[in-house]
């Protein structure tokens, strides 16, 4: 896709980058995203993917925006209280990048209807709340051979992990089973400080960048954990799982990415 | 082997820069691109950025050439 001169003006800061290219920008003007969830990780992703000018973006959540949330939540605001997320979302996108295309999901994901939702994105992010929408989004991804980068915050403690289905390990490949409900405290029970949030979204925009623009190599098969008491960083490779119920099956050719 | 012109005056950093950039990457090594830019940053900043990027540069005055190398 073309750009235009006022797309060389907005980009000018990532386009001087060696790393990057007119082709890399090119490639994310005509590139699809679907962020799961519009929280405390989804507001910096989806910021990050909108004001970096990937093309279309997908919004999906299904919750309104509660007081509580506004600490760490960057893209609601005091006004927003009670509006469903994903409006309330892409109305601040939109002023923040009114050359993109945003569509909204007032949803939750589930089996049923993720892969209809999630078809068509090169790049899904997973900014949910749950472990069941987890496995569910990194299923359907395998399913559709679409690049994932998934993420979780809980207390200090962050993970990210970038994902391409049939070429490294998926989520279920490195935790093949799925917590029993109620056995992980929830971030209403454990607590979460803003900033904690906004590290591991930054970190899945940078990864979902590199996975839509080849312009820098994901780090695939790592699990990145964060222990923000002390900005410690670990990086534990994983790989894949030859009898994984999500992966196993699927062929590296059916790579968007 | 091809040569083009880009008169990039009143073009301010680091924006001179991002379109010789993408006009590079339209050529193919060995090609030249010959740039008229301002004086002061932008004779500066270009050329510097130009070679850290791996081309052959020549300045004379306020007009750069550029021979296209990766």
């Amino acid at each position: 896709m073309t750009l235009t001169d006022a797309d060389l003006e907005r980009y000018s800061r990532q386009l001087v980058l060696p790393e990057w290219s007119g082709a890399a920008q090119a490639r994310l003007k005509s590139a699809s995203a679907v962020v799961v969830g519009a929280g405390a990780l989804g507001s910096p992703v989806l910021s990050y993917l909108a004001g970096a000018g990937v093309g279309r973006l997908g919004v999906v959540d299904d919750g309104e925006v509660e007081l509580s949330n506004l600490p760490r939540q960057p893209l609601h605001f005091t006004p927003d209280v009670e509006v469903n997320k994903a409006v309330s979302a892409t109305s601040k996108l939109q002023l923040m990048n009114p050359t993109i295309m945003i569509e909204t999901f007032p949803a939750r994901i589930e089996e049923f209807n993720a892969e209809a939702i999630l078809a068509g994105a090169d790049v899904v992010v997973d900014c949910s709340d749950t472990f069941a929408t987890r496995y569910v989004v990194n299923d359907a991804c395998c399913a559709l051979g679409t690049p994932l980068v998934e993420g979780g915050v809980l207390g200090f403690d962050g993970l990210v992990m970038a994902i391409k289905p049939g070429e490294s390990a998926c989520y279920r490949c490195a935790f093949p089973t799925e917590p029993p409900e109620g056995s992980v405290p929830s971030c209403r029970e454990a607590g979460v400080l803003g900033p904690v949030a906004g590290v591991v979204g930054a970190m899945q925009a940078l990864e979902a960048l590199k996975l839509l623009t080849g312009a820098v190599e994901p780090a695939l098969d790592r699990i990145v954990q964060i222990d923000a008491r002390n900005l410690e960083q670990t990086l534990v490779k994983t790989s894949r799982r030859p009898d994984c119920t999500a992966c196993a099956r699927v062929p590296a050719a059916t790579q968007s990415g | 082997m091809s040569a083009q012109t880009l008169d990039l005056t009143g073009v301010t950093c680091p924006l001179n820069w991002v379109k010789a950039k993408l006009a590079l990457e339209d050529l193919t090594p060995g090609d030249e691109l010959t740039l008229l830019l301002d004086a002061g940053e932008p004779i500066e900043s270009v050329p510097r950025s130009a070679r850290e990027d791996g081309h052959d540069v020549t300045v004379r005055g306020t007009t750069v050439t550029i021979v296209k190398r990766v």
